[in-house]
């Protein structure tokens, strides 16, 4: 595919002409990001930001990677040369890629209604109104109410023949609801970030609503009482732990490098029933995991996981690719120009069976139903997630609202555990990764229902 | 044109931050070295008054100035209306910031450090997989404002962080350092002590049966008691309404051993500074002393709207507007050494690491969380490592009366310098019980 070229793109183009690296890319980027805040009554961000930079990285086979990374566009060669004299220093292993058929490519963003084009002044009517609705209710102290978009522009070439333009678009509305009761505070929230246009972030109203009750509703509830429950999980919090405590065990640099790690992640080894497939799949359209290539100019695709129980795939880069011979899988992916690419998710998902949520629950006589995700860690084998609200299961069903869930445990003997999966997979709109690099990757999770037998639940 | 200049003829106040920094960065993956970066960073951000309402923008590399003018007094048309007043010039803190020599520091030094801590620590565990990145960076900004300040703050920081994996069958560990300074030191030597001792304490296994005990914290897991009075004393939470501590000024709300200072005048420290980001002079402040609620810190805006004055504590990204942030956090230390506070616990934890830090309902005192690393402990000694344990409780309960804390502390991430701490009781849940 050859198309008229831009200077700009002449420059890149000449300016990979001159690495004396064996591989150099170079990726550069143009970001606006428009975004109004309000908290409580108080307007309290509106600002549009204007973000440029760009990366270069060059591996020299005798030495290993060189990275160079800057705001001022201007000099491209030097940029390139700092690069090389940077992997020239470094006394590594040799590293091989894995090829790749690159190709030359623009995928441009089409918008529905372009953003872009839509007056500061409605953007700041529509996160208004929301508030407006979060404020509406008496007990609620404090509100965050953001809209943001941002339209970011990729430029990625290498010297093996890649040359991709990339628009990322993305538009978001996050509401969170405080409750206040004297020393009692509560927080509700919820939100989407998608890549589409302005129409995605209309028409909410009913959710703000739904944020502002469960925070007042959390007021009155009581903090779980600890103890090993079965749990089940709903398909916001199943989703954030199969990204967490699963997703991060299959990225290949995880275990590239270390042979017990690999001895624990080998292909074949049960990790779940027979009920359990895990995917990730970075095609899947309109999701926030989804991109054509990587940041390695590498296709995205459908990468199997775990099939029923059995692990059969893991995520790479190119170079893990090449270390552990297997094929290249699209998942180098990178924030911003300030970071190399490093294996990371796109969509990962647990797939859906036939359990509907009265046979998930019916034969619980005492159990947690823990909603919503406020976040997690792991430390790969042990892992501990807030669910945002949670509801005690009594015999076999939905009983008293509590707070303060926390799900903790050992990841083996949970994925072992999960017993029974719902046919009702859905994706989040929201989903941010912080593996290694800034605030966040866009990424979406998605399960069914699912439930957990035996779980560690931290309380009073 | 200057953009103060042109800015000053169109708006009431005007601010004008300029920012640039180069970093050198070289990484250790595996027990290998596998990358050295260099970074530049420059941008500007303003701020103006129009009709009393404040206005953001910011930009990196280079952008025309009409552009960044105009985006900026968009803003300014539907910012906060607040009565914020920039600071007039006055001193600084006296506070040494920068290293000079630290930029000239040739890469292959580096190296050799981190070639040491990985063979220091494959001395001792010779399979585990040590990750360092070691980075020196050299950075300034520079603030003008229409009120006639102008502050050139210049800063340096060395930082090591190490991260060792230790796989065995399905047992994982992971044990984490970083520490940092404005100079060349050696304090990453005391990281490695640190993470050889973790290690070695973590080979044998404990056993423990659920129940409340009593809960030794290290510096690192005390970050789970810290992390709710960072929140609790921010202004901005307090002016949300959402801080538990608002309202409780000069009340005693902790155990009176409680002291807690934010200073950003200790030497040799990266958060240290002579001006915050909004050129306001760098002071000590008490957030808590004797366990009376002390005072908040402060930026501009959240003084403004709360009737007080800046504490000097505005700290901004360049991408973002001034916010409240602690500088170097300190809890004051005790004065029992960690052995006498160790053998008197008859049957209880040490937290050494704890994973989700500040997930959940942080600000209300709240926590829950899984223990990365905790050992159990009979008869005053460390008997094992416990996996698959979890703590809970909130610590406006617990803090009103603390066990002990030691004599001796140190800086966890390179900002907050803590010392052991036990809490009498606290729920434990193990998994296997």
């Amino acid at each position: 595919m050859h198309r008229e070229r831009s200077e700009s793109q002449e420059r890149i183009l000449a300016a990979l002409r001159s690495s004396r690296a064996d591989y150099t890319e170079i990726r550069l980027e143009t970001r606006s990001t428009t975004r109004i805040v309000y908290q409580g009554r108080r307007l309290e961000t509106v600002d549009v930001i204007l973000d440029q930079g760009g990366i270069v990285r060059s591996l020299v086979r005798s030495g290993g990677w060189g990275v160079s990374t800057f705001n001022s566009l201007d000099d491209l060669e030097r940029r390139v040369d700092q690069a090389y004299q940077s992997a020239r220093l470094v006394q590594a292993e040799p590293i091989a890629l894995a090829s790749v058929a690159f190709t030359e490519d623009e995928v441009r963003a089409s918008l529905l209604t372009d953003y872009r084009q839509t007056p500061l002044a409605q953007k700041k009517e529509l996160i208004a109104s929301y508030n407006d609705i979060l404020l509406s209710y008496g007990k609620i102290v404090d509100t965050q109410s953001a809209y943001a978009d941002s339209f970011v522009t990729v430029t990625y070439a290498n010297t093996e023949g890649a040359f991709i333009i990339e628009e990322r678009p993305m538009v978001s509305v996050h509401l969170i609801a405080t409750a206040r009761e004297g020393n009692n505070i509560q927080r509700a929230a919820d939100g989407l970030a998608v890549p589409a246009g302005y129409e995605q972030v209309s028409g909410h109203e009913e959710a703000a609503h739904h944020v502002a009750q469960r925070a007042v509703t959390l007021l009155a509830a009581e903090t779980v009482v600890g103890g090993v429950y079965p749990v089940i999980c709903d398909p916001t919090l199943a989703g954030v732990f199969v990204h967490e405590a699963f997703g991060h065990l299959s990225e290949a640099d995880f275990v590239y490098a270390n042979p017990e790690a690999q001895e624990m992640m080998v292909f074949g080894r049960r990790f779940g029933r027979d009920l359990l497939t895990i995917v990730d799949d970075g095609t899947l359209p309109g999701l926030r995991g989804t991109h054509r290539y990587d940041d390695e100019g590498t296709p995205m695709r459908r990468n199997a996981l775990v099939r029923e129980g059995i692990l059969v795939g893991r995520l790479h880069s190119r170079e893990t690719a090449a270390k552990m011979g297997e094929a290249v899988t699209g998942n180098a992916r990178a924030e911003t120009y300030r970071f190399a690419p490093l294996v990371r998710m796109t969509n990962t998902f647990i797939e859906p069976r036939q359990a509907s949520f009265e046979e998930l629950i019916s034969d619980i006589k005492l159990g947690v139903y823990a909603c919503d995700s406020m976040g997690g860690q792991t430390a790969l084998e042990n892992f501990s997630f807030s669910a945002g609200y949670g509801y005690m299961i009594r015999d076999g069903r939905i009983a008293e609202m509590v707070k303060d869930v926390i799900l903790s445990g050992n990841l083996f003997t949970t994925l072992q555990n999960i017993d029974a999966i719902g046919n009702d997979l859905t994706f989040s709109k929201l989903g941010m990764c912080g593996k290694g690099q800034g605030s966040g990757l866009p990424v979406s999770t998605g399960a069914p229902h699912i439930r957990i037998q035996g779980v560690v639940m931290g309380g009073r | 044109m200057d953009i103060l200049t042109t800015l000053r003829t169109q708006a009431e106040q005007a601010e004008v931050f300029t920012f640039e920094g180069e970093s050198t960065l070289v990484s250790f993956e595996a027990n290998e070295m596998k990358s050295a970066e260099v970074e530049e960073t420059q941008g500007t951000a303003l701020r103006c008054v129009l009709n009393g309402r404040l206005g953001f923008t910011a930009a990196s590399g280079r952008v025309p100035v009409a552009r960044l003018i105009e985006n900026l007094l968009a803003s300014a048309q539907y910012g906060d209306q607040v009565p914020i007043v920039f600071p007039a010039p006055a001193p600084g803190a006296k506070v040494v910031t920068y290293d000079p020599s630290l930029a000239g520091i040739p890469l292959a030094h580096l190296v050799e450090i981190g070639r040491e801590i990985i063979g220091r620590i494959l001395e001792v565990d010779a399979k585990a997989k040590v990750n360092v990145d070691i980075e020196r960076s050299v950075g300034s900004s520079r603030l003008r404002n229409s009120a006639g300040a102008e502050t050139d703050e210049q800063g340096s920081e060395f930082s090591v962080e190490i991260s060792v994996e230790r796989v065995r069958g399905d047992d994982v560990l992971i044990v984490d350092e970083a520490v940092n300074d404005i100079s060349l030191t050696t304090a990453y030597q005391e990281a490695v002590q640190r993470l050889v001792h973790r290690i070695k304490l973590a080979r044998r296994s404990a056993k423990l049966v659920s129940g409340r005990m009593s809960v030794l914290f290290s510096p690192a897991g005390s970050m789970v008691l810290a992390l709710p009075l960072i929140l609790a004393t921010n202004g901005k939470n307090v002016q949300r309404g959402i801080s538990p501590l608002s309202g409780k000024l000069g009340q005693k709300v902790f155990d009176a051993k409680l002291t807690l200072w934010d200073d950003p005048t200790v030497q040799g420290r990266p958060e240290s500074s002579r001006f915050d980001d909004e050129g306001v002079p760098c002071r000590r402040n008490a957030l808590i002393a004797g366990g009376v609620c002390e005072s908040f810190v402060y930026d501009l805006k959240t003084a403004a709207l709360m009737s007080t004055q800046s504490t000097g504590n505005g700290a901004r990204g360049l991408f973002s507007a001034p916010s409240p942030s602690v500088t170097n956090l300190l809890w004051e230390h005790g004065k029992t050494p960690l052995a006498d506070i160790l053998a008197e616990v008859k049957h209880g934890l040490w937290v050494e690491e704890v994973l989700g830090l500040g997930q959940g309902n942080a600000i209300s005192g709240a926590f829950s969380n899984t223990l990365g690393l905790a050992y159990v402990i009979e008869q005053g000694e460390i008997v094992g490592r416990i996996k698959d344990v979890s703590i809970a409780g909130n610590i406006y309960e617990h803090l009103r009366e603390v066990g002990a804390m030691s004599r001796e502390s140190y800086w966890v991430n390179g900002d907050i310098q803590m010392p052991y701490i036990l809490l009498p009781e606290l729920n434990v849940v193990c998994q296997d019980s």
